[in-house]
Order: structure tokens, then C-alpha cells, then sequence
């Protein structure tokens, strides 16, 4: 197939391309994605704008996405003529003066420095591919976040872009779906079901109109990797749906969204305008007579809408309550018309397949599952941030090199790598490989890769509680073993943390989290997986609350009290900080009201040494004689 | 299996709306444009609330209209959603993350002392209906966790004093811990001569 019509099109996007990437004056890149947004990279940019014209400088501006390096936002890269960009971290906007002062003067803003650009250190500066956070990380998904401008088509096109639809399109859908199921691609939003065989369930349903859907809800608290890719290189999705269409001969395809996120709504939103400005979005796609229309849809807060059937429910104007399965969405999903839908990441790897190949693709990743995934650390890590490695690479890798580990001092205690239904590893099991198999060995999933970190000051019993709210909380309310089965398990938690828990509960919970295999989705079933974690990983620790009455982290309310062990010139500003004013002085001496205390830490905080979280129902531990 | 809760044809047509024409004829124009079964509802509710702040619940019966369905599907489906609200929120509201991230580095107390401090309980309002607390989800800014936004605005990482200052100053409320003496940061792990045995109960 020859596309002159669209020969055009390249030529304008390499040139685009080309003053990016060899600029012929200073090139400032700052990273605006919401992680920066949020830490203020607008104003950095805004700031940037105005020292750049007063100072006369000669340079240019440019908005990218994101590297993932939340931990240093927001980031700046520079790029002179020739020379390897130079990224500066936590640019916030008072900063700018005394970077531009350094780059006016031809140097380098060392205090701000982080690395340069590329795999070779200069001018003392680490590569950034050297640093711990990105050294192993292999970014094919990433290859343009925080590199393009995610507003501009021609930088997608130019590295590649649209490169895989073209392919696509000069081959038969059936061989497009076989090149994906070659490459082994399953879905990484949290089932691992095999992408190419729903695709030829699709393919192979007959009925029209079929739909395509992908499922950006990005529910997990403490993921945040769809997300990423949305906002700094939303064209990638784009062309995988587009492929996605081709291939299973549907027409329609919808985006959603989820409300938390208006900058990916935005960007993506812009992304299909501009595709379809192309040619690459609607009629006649490339000159071929295959047509695709695609739209974003923004959702309105709420988990279950994550799950496939709760998403068609969400798309048909109704509750988003996931539906009884079959019929399977292939044969009748939203509207009853034939349907697939994939995760952001499943069909973003999509492209890349059919730009360089399934057995290219193959390469990364481990004998059994292949490619790469991204990951979200957040927690208690040095450095919470985004990163992407082949499927298999060993957990502490990811946690505690690239993430650093829990903050100086603590201890890692467990890992919970996907969301609130896939349960904890214990720290003893850090080395296991990331990819579903060693995690489904002890009754965990690998789910969509939001890994959240515990370390020794957490405590079990609390985290299971806020994993039981959060699914009484989002429970659609149509299973009673999930609706009242979590509220049900998160009374007798909460009894548990509350110092009222009976051995007679552990078999109480157990059971509940039988029964909740019952229930119709997997948001009731996965629902008690965090909890049986702890029986299986932190049975004593368990044990510890409700037998001896005693939360070792110090954590659960109802175990712990405030008290004041020591005198020292910190207790006024204690005194000064209590909210409900708890901290009562008498006769020259402070004491706490333990009627009035809510237990909120502030006054610790205030003066560490003089008040001490001591256990309730326990000897205080420390002695009154000082 | 198939139901289509929006296709029902034996509907009656629902009551004439109420409420004052102006915000009547406001909402139809912003739904004018929408159907059913073409993925308009959300789409609906998010441009209403755009407007309003919240989801008036005059829109209902337009919508029920609109969508050819009932007001109770119609009023369901707005309580379903946490992000769409049919009241007006309180002039400060303050967003509160429970997420992970947050929760592990000690929300749950910042949650405690924002209460304490606006008098509110979480998702309410205050007595006076100047303060609220809103429960909201992780969006993934957890390298600001524990965090709270306000008006948009991210802040974080928070220790629960911070917080309570913060909040006081929103309620104008200037107290503050005094500063920790200069001269000896760790003033606590200093001065034992002035260390006196504390009565225990
Ligand atoms: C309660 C619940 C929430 C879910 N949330 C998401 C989500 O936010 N994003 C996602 O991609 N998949 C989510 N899933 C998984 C989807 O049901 C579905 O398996 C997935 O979108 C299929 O895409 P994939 O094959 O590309 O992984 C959720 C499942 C359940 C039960
Ligand atoms: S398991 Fe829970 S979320 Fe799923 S359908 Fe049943 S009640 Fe709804
Ligand atoms: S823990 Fe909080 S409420 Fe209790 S005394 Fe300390 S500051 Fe006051
Ligand atoms: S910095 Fe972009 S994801 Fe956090
Ligand atoms: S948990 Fe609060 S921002 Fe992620």
C-alpha cells in the first residue's frame, strides 16, 4: 500500500522533530504532567518565560510529559546546540533566577543538576541512565514520556509513530491478531488474559456495531501508570486502539477515563482531534477503506466502573454495577453489541508489536511472560516515581534499588504490588520475580502494577482495615456476600484494632472470605485477599492485637495512648498544638485528657521526647523516673 | 439479561419539571444536544455540575426526559458516582486523600485533627456551613503524601501539626506551636536539670 497523500505528513514531522532534538539555540523542556502540575511546574515554566525575556536570553520553550521521576519534580531539562540535555530536579519556581544565572553563563546550575541526558556522564554530571532509579529499566511504553511534547502529533510521528498501523493495515486482520497473540501480549490491567485471543473472540463475533473499549479507569489507589501514559504520549494509545479496530473489525471506540484525572481527559481529548486531523482517526484511515471513530469518556468516581461489565454498565447512562458474566462482552457487551476491552498499557504495547515485530518484542521479559510493565512506586520509598522493566525482574530490584527502600532507618515489612484486591508479600519474599506466577503461589496477584510499600512503622491490622473500607466503601451493593460480607469484615478488623478482638474472630474472618468467593465480580471476591495475606505472612502480628491487646507498630487507635513520660520545654508547644486541648497543665506539670485525646500524634510530633504513644492495656514501658 | 433500562416505552412521560424557569431553561440548553444510548449521561451530569457546582435537583426530571428513562434511574445514578454531588459544597472544602500512600505515612491522624479543627466530620459540612472535608481517592501524586488539596491546590507532605496550622489559618485561627528555640533544635533531648517526674495516672 503507497500513501502519498501522507507523505507529507512525515516530511512535517521530522522537521518538528528535528528542532526538538537538534536545536539550533537553547532548548528548555520542562516536564507538565500532574505530578509536576501539582508541585508547581506551571509556575516553574511561567517563571522560566519571564527570567528567559528579561534576561534577553536566546532560547526556546517546550512542554514534555513525564520521565516518572516524581520523587524530583518538577524537572527541567536544558539542551544547548550539540550537547546532551542537562536535567535539573525539584525546579520549583523561586529557583529559577539562580538556574538561569548559571546557564546565561554558559555553566551548569550544579545545586539543581541530577544527570545528563543518555547513557554517558559529562561534564561531572551521572548519566541519567545511570542513575539507581532508571539503570535496568528498559522504556519501550516510556520511550517518549518526558522526551516529546505530548500535545504535538509530529513528535509521535517522527519517532515511530503510526509506523505499526501502516504495517497493520497491509496485512489481514486475522494476521494482525496473529502477530499479537505470537508476541504473547496479555492484558495488564490485572487478569493477565491473553490480548490477542480476546481479540479473535471479538474478530470472530458477527454482529455490527462492534465496540472497542479501553479501560482507563485506573481505579487501584496508588497506581498511576495509565496515567503516565495518557498525559505524555497519549498518541500511542491512540494508534493502539486504531490497530485494535482494524484488526476486530469494530468502528467505535470509547476512552474511559476516570474523573480523578482532567489532565489525561484533556490531553487525550486533543491527541484523537489531532489524529483525526490526519486521517489516522475516522473515515478512510490512511487512504484504506477501513474507518474508526474514537471518543474519550470521563467517568464520575467510582471503583467497580473499573471492572469490564461495570464499565459497559457505566457507558449504557446507568450505575456502573458490573453485570452477571455470561454473556461475555465479545458476544454482548455495551449496548448487547459485541465488545473488547483492554487496559491503557495492553493496547499501547500494541504499536510497538507491529512497528518492530512480535519475536523484537519477545525479547524482553521472562520464559513465560513476556515484555515489559510498568510499575508505580509509592509509599514508603526514597523515590516514588514510574518505572518500566521487562516482566520477571525481581521485585527488590524495583523496590529497593530503584525505589531506594523504605526512608533511612526503617525496615521494609511487605510489598502489596497491584491495587487493593491483590494482598501483600512479605519483606522475606522481596527477591521474587515481577510476573504473575510467584505471586499467585502465595495467594496474591500481580494485578496492574501499582506497587505500594510498607515498612516497620505500619502496621497489618490497619492496612487491612483501609483495604476492607475501601471495598464496603465501593461495593456496588448488588451481592450481599460482598456489600455486607466487607462491612461485616471491617466491623470485626476494626474490633480487632479497637482491643476488643476474640480468637473466636479468626475464624469469624476466614470464613467471611470464603464466602466472599461468592460473589458475582471480583471486586467481592478479591475483596478478602489482603486479609488472607496476613493470616498466611503476619499471623503473629495478629495474634499480638488480639490476644495480648498489643499493636506493635503503635498504630491502632484503640491500642495505643497518648501520655506525657517526660518533662521538657517542648510541652507548651504541645500544649499549643492539641486540637481538642487534651494536653492539660497542672500545678506546673502537663498530663493528657485521655477523654478529650483523639489520638492525631500532633503533640509527639511537637515534643518527641516528653509525650510517648505507650500501649493502652500494657505497663507503660517507660518508667516516670527520669 | 439484556435489559436496556433506558428503552422503555411504556414509560409515562415524568411530571413537568419544577423550579425557576431561568435554571430550567439553563440545563435544557446544556443538554440539548445529548441522547440516549450514544454515552451522553456522564457526559450530562459532568457539564451540569461544570455550571453549577453541583447537580441541581431540578436537573432530574430534564434528565429523566432527555434520557427517556425514570427520575429515581436518574437520581440512582447520581448517587452512585462519588464525584457528582447534588448539593452546593461548602465555601472552603478541604479534600482529604485516603489512598495507600497516605495512609501509610499517617493520614489517618491528619484525618483526626481536621476534623477536631473544623469541627466537621468527614464528607459533611461544619455547624456553620463554612467548612467542609470531602474524602477523595489517590490520583497518584503520592510523592506529597500525606497530602490535602485545597481549591485545586496540592499540599503535602503534611505532619499533623502542620495540618492543624494550616486548617487554623483557614478558620482564622493564628495560634500556632511556638518555634522550636533556635539555639537548640532538639530542645527536647536537651535540659535534663529541668526534667521533674511527671505524675502517672
Ligand atoms: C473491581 C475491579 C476494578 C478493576 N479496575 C480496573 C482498572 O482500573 N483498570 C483496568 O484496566 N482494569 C481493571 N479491572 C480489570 C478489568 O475488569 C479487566 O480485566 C481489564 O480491563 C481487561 O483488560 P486487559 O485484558 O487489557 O487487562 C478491574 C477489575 C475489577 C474486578
Ligand atoms: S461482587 Fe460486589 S461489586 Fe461485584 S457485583 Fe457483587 S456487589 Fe457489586
Ligand atoms: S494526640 Fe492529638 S489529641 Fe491527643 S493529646 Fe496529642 S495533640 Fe492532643
Ligand atoms: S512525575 Fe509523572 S508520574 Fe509522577
Ligand atoms: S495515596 Fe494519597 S496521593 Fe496516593
Amino acid at each position: 500500500m503507497t500513501l502519498p497523500r501522507y507523505e507529507e505528513m512525515w516530511h512535517r514531522a521530522d522537521d518538528a522533530w528535528a528542532r526538538a532534538a537538534r536545536p539550533a539555540r537553547t532548548l528548555i523542556k520542562v516536564g507538565v504532567a500532574t505530578c509536576s502540575r501539582v508541585v508547581g511546574a506551571e509556575e516553574t515554566l511561567s517563571a522560566l518565560r519571564r527570567e528567559v525575556e528579561a534576561r534577553g536570553l536566546d532560547a526556546d520553550f517546550m512542554v514534555t510529559g513525564c520521565l516518572g521521576l516524581c520523587y524530583a519534580e518538577p524537572l527541567v531539562e536544558v539542551v544547548r546546540p550539540n550537547a546532551p540535555g542537562v536535567l535539573y530536579q525539584s525546579v520549583t519556581a523561586d529557583k529559577v533566577a539562580s538556574l538561569l544565572e548559571a546557564v546565561a553563563a554558559g555553566g551548569i546550575a550544579r545545586e539543581y543538576a541530577l544527570a545528563v541526558i543518555g547513557d554517558r556522564e559529562s561534564g561531572g554530571l551521572p548519566a541519567l541512565n545511570s542513575l539507581e532509579f532508571v539503570l535496568g529499566q528498559v522504556r519501550r511504553l516510556m520511550a517518549n514520556c518526558g522526551v516529546t511534547d505530548p500535545e504535538n502529533i509530529d513528535h509521535y510521528v517522527a519517532r515511530g509513530g503510526y509506523e505499526g498501523l501502516v504495517r497493520a493495515l497491509q496485512m489481514k486482520p486475522v494476521n494482525v491478531i496473529d502477530e499479537v497473540k505470537k508476541s504473547g501480549l496479555w492484558g495488564r490491567g490485572g487478569a493477565a488474559f491473553s490480548t490477542g485471543l480476546k481479540w479473535e473472540f471479538l474478530y470472530n463475533a458477527k454482529r455490527q456495531p462492534k465496540y472497542l473499549i479501553c479501560n482507563a479507569d485506573e481505579g487501584d489507589p496508588g497506581s498511576f501508570v495509565n496515567r503516565n501514559l495518557m498525559e505524555s504520549d497519549p498518541q500511542l494509545l491512540v494508534e493502539g486502539m486504531v490497530i485494535a479496530g482494524y484488526a476486530t473489525d469494530a468502528q467505535q471506540g470509547y476512552i474511559y477515563i476516570r474523573d480523578e484525572y482532567p489532565l489525561p481527559v484533556e490531553r487525550m481529548e486533543l491527541a484523537v482531534q489531532q489524529a483525526r486531523e490526519r486521517g489516522l482517526v475516522g473515515e478512510n484511515i490512511l487512504g484504506s477503506n477501513f474507518s474508526f471513530e474514537l471518543e474519550v469518556v470521563r467517568g464520575a468516581g467510582s471503583y467497580v466502573c473499573g471492572d469490564e461489565t461495570g464499565l459497559l454498565s457505566s457507558l449504557e447512562d446507568r450505575r456502573g454495577m458490573p453485570k452477571i458474566k455470561p454473556p461475555f462482552p465479545a458476544q454482548a457487551g455495551v449496548f448487547a453489541m459485541p465488545s473488547n476491552i483492554n487496559n491503557v498499557e495492553s493496547y499501547t504495547n500494541v504499536p510497538l508489536i507491529m512497528r518492530h515485530g512480535a519475536d523484537w518484542w519477545a525479547e524482553m521479559g521472562s520464559e513465560k511472560h513476556k515484555g515489559t510493565k510498568m510499575f508505580s512506586l509509592s509509599g514508603q520509598v526514597q523515590r516514588v516515581g514510574i518505572v518500566e522493566v521487562p516482566l520477571g525482574t525481581s521485585t527488590s530490584d524495583v523496590v529497593m534499588r530503584m525505589g531506594g527502600g523504605p526512608p533511612e532507618g526503617r525496615k521494609l515489612k511487605a510489598v502489596q504490588p497491584g491495587g487493593p484486591l491483590s494482598g501483600v508479600v512479605p519483606a522475606s519474599d522481596v527477591d521474587i520475580p515481577l510476573e504473575p506466577d510467584p505471586y499467585r503461589e502465595r495467594g496474591v496477584l500481580m494485578g496492574s502494577g501499582g506497587l505500594v510499600i510498607l515498612d516497620d512503622t505500619n502496621c497489618i491490622v490497619d492496612l487491612c482495615i483501609y483495604f476492607e473500607w475501601f471495598a464496603e466503601d465501593e461495593s456496588c451493593g448488588r451481592c450481599t456476600t460482598c456489600f455486607a460480607g466487607t462491612r461485616r469484615m471491617l466491623e470485626i478488623l476494626r474490633r480487632i484494632s479497637s482491643g476488643r478482638g476474640r480468637l473466636a474472630d479468626l475464624e469469624l474472618i476466614k470464613l467471611l472470605g470464603s464466602i466472599a468467593q461468592n460473589a458475582n465480580c471480583f471486586h467481592g471476591q478479591g475483596a478478602p485477599t489482603a486479609v488472607m495475606s496476613m493470616f498466611r505472612f503476619f499471623e503473629d502480628e495478629l495474634l499480638e492485637h488480639v490476644e495480648r491487646k498489643r499493636c506493635p507498630a503503635k498504630v491502632c487507635r484503640g491500642l495505643v495512648r497518648y501520655e506525657v513520660v517526660h518533662y521538657s520545654d517542648r510541652l507548651p508547644a504541645a500544649e499549643a498544638i492539641c486540637p481538642t486541648n487534651a494536653v492539660v497543665r497542672d500545678n506546673g506539670t502537663y498530663r493528657i485528657d485521655q477523654l478529650k485525646c483523639i489520638k492525631c500524634d500532633a503533640c509527639r510530633e511537637q515534643a518527641p521526647y516528653a509525650i510517648a504513644v505507650v500501649d493502652e492495656f500494657q505497663p507503660a514501658a517507660t518508667t516516670l523516673t527520669r | 439479561m439484556f435489559s436496556q433500562a433506558s428503552h422503555n416505552s411504556r414509560l409515562t412521560p415524568v411530571e413537568p419539571a419544577a423550579g425557576s424557569t431561568e435554571l430550567l431553561a439553563r440545563i435544557s440548553e446544556l443538554i440539548e444536544d445529548l441522547s440516549p444510548d450514544r454515552v451522553d449521561l456522564l457526559k450530562a451530569f459532568h457539564r451540569i455540575q461544570h455550571e453549577f457546582g453541583y447537580v441541581p435537583r431540578e436537573a432530574v426530571p430534564l434528565l429523566a426526559g432527555k434520557f427517556r428513562t425514570t427520575p429515581a434511574i436518574i437520581f440512582g445514578t447520581i448517587d452512585f458516582y462519588s464525584e457528582l454531588r447534588m448539593a452546593p459544597a461548602a465555601e472552603t472544602t478541604v479534600d482529604w486523600c485516603s489512598g495507600p500512600a497516605c495512609l501509610l505515612k499517617g493520614s489517618l491522624n491528619i484525618r483526626r485533627a481536621l476534623e477536631a479543627t473544623f469541627e466537621c466530620e468527614m464528607n459533611r459540612t461544619s455547624a456553620d456551613g463554612r467548612f467542609g472535608l470531602r474524602l477523595v481517592q489517590c490520583d497518584g501524586t503520592c510523592h506529597l503524601a500525606p497530602l490535602v488539596r485545597h481549591h485545586g491546590r496540592y499540599i503535602g507532605p503534611l505532619t499533623v501539626s502542620e495540618s492543624i496550622e494550616w486548617a487554623r489559618r483557614l478558620t482564622g485561627d493564628d495560634r500556632r506551636a511556638p518555634p522550636e528555640d533556635g539555639a537548640r533544635p532538639a530542645a527536647d533531648e536537651a535540659s535534663p536539670e529541668l526534667a521533674e517526674p511527671v505524675e502517672a495516672e
